[in-house]
Parts: structure tokens; sequence; C-alpha cells
């Protein structure tokens, strides 16, 4: 009976055991509790609980009873070769040692013959898989056989303490993952962060998002993800379609306008994706967004002026051309269109031209070819071999392009009037390159080239106005160089440009 | 000539003004009212360069405010501060404010006439006539 009563004793303390380690989550007690009921249990009121230390290669004393304050939760003792401890690990059984004295398998640590132990039984507590977590020592003052049924208590005492402690080293590790986690979230003040149910209402409202938006978590949970919609996109249906994409492509853009709770706008940049258990079944939406609101008021505001700014140009360009479509009509009533008159009046001409120009290429740049081009055509036909152009795309700014266009319609008109283009003989070619010299500067070379002239002194040169537009006007606030000579058989006329 | 007042007779006058045509023209006003014309000049640069190299004084300035690309004719303006120099400015923006230092200097808005340059520079040089000779 008494060893049916010992047996129940100990069934008894086995279930005690589990009920409480079923119901606790922390580690320290139920270790301490192990101690104190298996202690009882064997009658030697001392135990303790060794954990190894990977790292050191050491073993903790965990808990205890029956052992000083300074050595649970403090001692740790190299896990040497020869050590007790070691020793039963590396059997993975109950090793018992019924007297220290007499012990040669292995040495016992010095603090435990100091502390009068004589006799002790190691039990090697296995986590799931086989690994080992440490050792359940229970010692005895006086020379003791720990039996056959205290062992396999011990052993079945051991294999439930593996799983016990094995199921709150993983809580541990999650809850402070879980914790990181948080903490991170929490502390992310420029990004809203927010969870919605599967129906897109607001279950979790973190710091970020009352930091952007401005409600608190009590007012924000429950309440449709719509909220931060603004009326205009709600009306669009657009929290609708976003969650529909969510739904569908597994994440939607979410990059506009919302209200915040005191009705201010914030524009946010940022995504709402779908979240999904491992079956499909739809959980919710996780919505994080930026406040970009300063940088989208600034580039709208970029926007706005680039557009107000284009307008005005434009309307620039048209009051630059009406005026010297007014000024020529003026000239002509007044002037009529005989004798000098007929000069002046085409000159504004070749200036009207290089306005329109200019404004056809966009805002304030227009091209060598097509300036050229105009001014010819105002007086001819251009088809070689009689005109021939050729050059590579270059463009002038709007400083060039005036002085350009009036000494290319000076060379038309003198080419017009006594050279090359005076009657069917003579040939014009204009052609022109750009190169670098040594400081970099690109230059544009136009040729102006008349052959096939009779030339006959003293006409084929114009001169006054006409001419210091070629040689000067070009030169004075442009520095370009212009050379203008009377060749063989027709002016040939080079200009040398800087470009900007 | 017949337009010369005699009060421009002689008179040195720098031009500044980046615009040829516009340049051109005022010029030959200036001349034909028989001042001397310094210039003209398109640049800052060129305009400082003339002034340290002329060996007389000025009498007076022109100066256009926008110089294209940017550049203004204000270092212009100071360094005739500097020699007490006075000058006027001609310029095509309105919107132009000027600095404290060159307020209150005369200015005229383009386009200008030839009888309002003239009557301009006249004034200017009479504020500072120097001793009959």
């Amino acid at each position: 009976m008494l060893d049916f009563a010992r047996i129940m004793l100990r069934q008894q303390v086995l279930a005690d055991f589990g009920e409480f380690a079923l119901r606790s989550q922390d580690l320290d007690k139920i270790l301490a509790e192990a101690c104190r009921l298996v202690g009882d249990a064997l009658g030697t009121g001392r135990s303790k609980i060794l954990e190894i230390q990977h790292k050191e290669r050491s073993l903790l004393v965990r808990a205890g009873v029956g052992w000083d304050p300074g050595i649970v939760g403090q001692l740790r003792m190299p896990m040497e070769e020869h050590s007790s401890e070691t020793f039963a690990i590396e059997a993975g059984e109950p090793v018992v040692t019924q007297d220290i004295s007499k012990e040669e398998r292995f040495d016992v640590p010095p603090f435990m013959k100091e502390a009068g132990v004589v006799a002790l039984v190691n039990v090697p507590i296995l986590l799931p898989g086989g690994r080992a977590y440490g050792l359940l020592q229970v010692d005895d003052l006086k020379v003791r056989d720990f039996g056959e049924d205290e062992t396999q208590f011990l052993r079945t005492y051991a294999a439930i303490l593996g799983p016990v402690i094995d199921r709150l080293l993983m809580a541990r590790t999650l809850y402070s993952s879980e914790e990181r986690f948080r903490l991170t979230v929490e502390a992310a003040l420029d990004y809203a962060i927010f969870l919605s149910d599967p129906q897109d209402r607001i279950t979790d409202w973190l710091p970020g998002a009352q930091a952007v938006f401005g409600w608190t978590a009590e007012e924000a949970v429950g309440q449709p993800s719509a909220i931060i919609f603004t009326p205009e996109d709600r009306e669009r249906r657009q929290d609708q379609w976003e969650i529909e994409t969510a739904c569908q492509e597994g994440v939607a853009p979410n990059v506009r306008w919302h209200v915040r709770k005191d009705g201010s706008r914030v524009f946010i940049e940022g995504s709402t994706r779908a979240l999904r258990d491992p079956d499909g079944t739809l959980r919710g939406f996780l919505k994080i967004g930026q406040d970009v609101t300063e940088r989208r008021r600034s580039e709208e505001q970029l926007r706005e002026n680039a557009a107000r700014l284009e307008v005005l140009v434009a309307e620039l360009q048209h009051r630059s051309r009406n005026l010297l479509g007014v000024i020529t009509s003026v000239a002509y009533k007044t002037l009529g269109e005989e004798g000098p008159a007929a000069g002046f009046l085409a000159r504004l001409q070749a200036l009207s031209r290089a306005q329109g120009l200019l404004s056809e290429f966009g805002s304030d740049t227009a091209e060598v070819g097509a300036l050229v081009r105009a001014e010819l055509e105002a007086h001819t036909e251009i088809s070689p071999p009689k005109v021939a152009l050729s050059g590579p795309r270059v463009l002038l700014t709007v400083r060039q392009v005036q002085n350009f266009s009036l000494a290319i319609h000076e060379l038309a008109t003198n080419a017009v009037k006594y050279g090359a283009l005076r009657d069917g003989t003579g040939q014009l070619s204009v052609t022109w390159t750009v190169s670098q010299d040594e400081t970099s500067q690109r230059r544009l070379f136009l040729d102006w080239t008349e052959s096939g002239v009779d030339v006959q002194p003293g006409k084929v040169i114009r001169r006054g106005y006409g001419r210091q537009l070629i040689e000067r006007a070009l030169s004075y606030a442009l520095h370009a160089k212009t050379e203008f000579v009377l060749g063989e058989d027709g002016v040939l006329c080079r200009i040398q440009l800087p470009l900007e | 000539m017949s337009e010369a007042t005699g009060l421009l007779v002689g008179r040195r006058i720098l031009l500044v003004e980046d615009e040829f045509m516009i340049a051109d023209t005022m010029e030959e006003w200036l001349r034909r009212a028989s001042a001397e014309v310094i210039g003209p000049v398109p640049s800052v640069k060129q305009a400082l360069e003339l002034i340290e190299g002329e060996a007389e004084a000025l009498d007076g300035a022109v100066l256009d405010v926008n110089l294209g690309r940017g550049e203004t004719a204000y270092p212009i303006a100071d360094r005739l501060n500097e020699l007490g120099v006075p000058y006027l400015f001609a310029t095509g923006d309105v919107r132009i404010i000027d600095r404290p230092t060159h307020q209150g200097r005369p200015r005229l808005n383009k386009p200008i006439s030839r009888a309002q340059l003239l009557r301009a520079v006249e004034s200017l040089l009479a504020s500072r006539l120097p001793p009959a000779r």
C-alpha cells in the first residue's frame, strides 16, 4: 500500500504540474514549481534545473529549491567533459550517483560537495526533436539509491517539462518579434498604416494613421475606410474601385488626395493590399501610405506656373506678330510701297517671318534651316541646282534669330537685285556646319556662295544700310564674324556665330 | 545741324544698349546733335573697359537696363556713381524696380523718340554744366 500511495502521490504531482504548466505563461515560475514538486515527491527538498548556455558552453542554475539564492539564477558551471552533468546529457537518460565519494565516472562540481550533497540523480530534459535543453537534478545529503520507480518518475517528469519549456521559449521569441514589429510600426509616424476587415471597416488604426489623418484609434476603428476619401472620390466610387482592384490584383495603388478629420486635405502616396489566409479566404486589407502633401503642393504650384507662363508666352508671341502686322499696314498706308517704302516693308516682313518661326518652334528657339528657307522662299523657288541648301539642324536663341534673319534677308535681297537670283543664270548655295573650337565653344559656320553671276563692278554689292546689317548687326552683341567679299563670279559670305 | 541746340555739342556720351538696331539709331541721333558718342557697346564688360580706357572724363551716359541673358547695367551705374558721371536709364521693361542707389535717376521708357532722347540727355547735362568756356 505504501508503494501504491507513493505512486498515487507521484501521479498527483505529475497531474498538478501539467495543469499548472498549462495555465502559466511564466517560464521561471513553472521551473520553480517543477523543482518544488519534484523535491517534495522524492522527499529530498532539494532539486534544480540546469539550462545549457550554448554560446558559453556552460550550465546555468535556472531554478531550484533547497539552494541558496546566490546559486539559483546566478551560478554557471562550465560544461566540462568529465562533469556529471555533461555525462548525463550525453547519456540521454537518468544517471544516478549513490555516493559521490565513490563516484568514478565523472567529477561532481565543488559547490555541491561544499553544500554537503552525497547522492544525486541527473535527468536530461529534451526539447521536442531531441535537442537537449538541460538537466533536472535531484540531490540528497545522505547516501541514497534512487530506485527504478523513482528514475522512471523523473523520466516522465522531464518528458513533460520538455514540451512545456519549448512552448514558452517559442512564445517568448514570438512575443519579442511581435513587440519589435509593433514598436517599428508605431514609430513610423510619417506613414499612415491601418487595417480593415473584408467589408473594409477599420480594425486597426496605428499611430501613424492618427498623425496623418487626425482621428484617434477609438474614433476610427469600426468606421468604413471610405471616411478618408474625398467626397468627389466617393462620388466616383474610387473607394470601391480600390478594394476591388486589391481583391483582384492583390494590391491597388492609392495615390490621391484624402480628407483629414478636420476636413483639410492630405495627399497620400501608398497602396492597399488584400490580406488572405493560406486557403485564399479574404481576411481584410492593409493600407499603407505616405503623406506627400508638401511635395504635391509644390509640384502643383510648379505645374500651374508653367501652364500660366505658357499662356503668357503664347499671348506675347501673338501680340508681337500682330504688332508687326499692324506696323506693316500703317507703313503701307502712310508710305505706299514704292521707293524707300519697299525696302522698309520687305525688312518688316523679314522680321515678321522670324517672329513667326520663333513661335512655331515652341518658345524661344528657331532653326537655321527654317530661317534661311523662309527668307529665300519669299523671293524664289528653292530647287537645285539654282538654289541649294544643306546643313544640320541647329537651333538659334531668340536673341540671335532677329539679327540672323535680317542678315539673311539682306543677302537674299542683294542676290535678287544684283546677284545669283537676278536672272536665270546664277546659282546660290547655302551650307552650314557646327564645330567646336579649343575652348569648347560651339560655332555655326554658314557659307553663302553665289556663282555664275556676271560681275560688274559697283553693281553687285549694295552699299549702306543693307551691308551694315549684314556685317555689323550680327557682330555687335552676338560676337559673330562676318566676311563679305566679291568673288570671281558672285558674292561669298561666311558667317561665324557662337552658339549659346 | 539744325537739331543741335548747342548743349550737346562736343559732349562725351557713353551709350550702352544690347540691341544693335536701337543702339545704331540712338548713336545716329546723338551724333547729329553733335555729341561725341562713346560706344555704343552691348555689355557690362565692354562698357567698363571703355570707361576705364577713356583719358577724358565722360559727360553723361545712356544705359539700357536689361542687357540680355540676365545681365543688367547696374554695375556700370555703380561705377558712374563713383566717378560722378550723370546717367539715365533707357528701358523696355516697365516692371524693373531700380535699386536704391540708382533711384532718382532719370528714366526713359522704350520706345524712345529722338526728341525724348535729346531732351533727356540735355537736362542730364544741364544738371552739372561746366564753367563757361
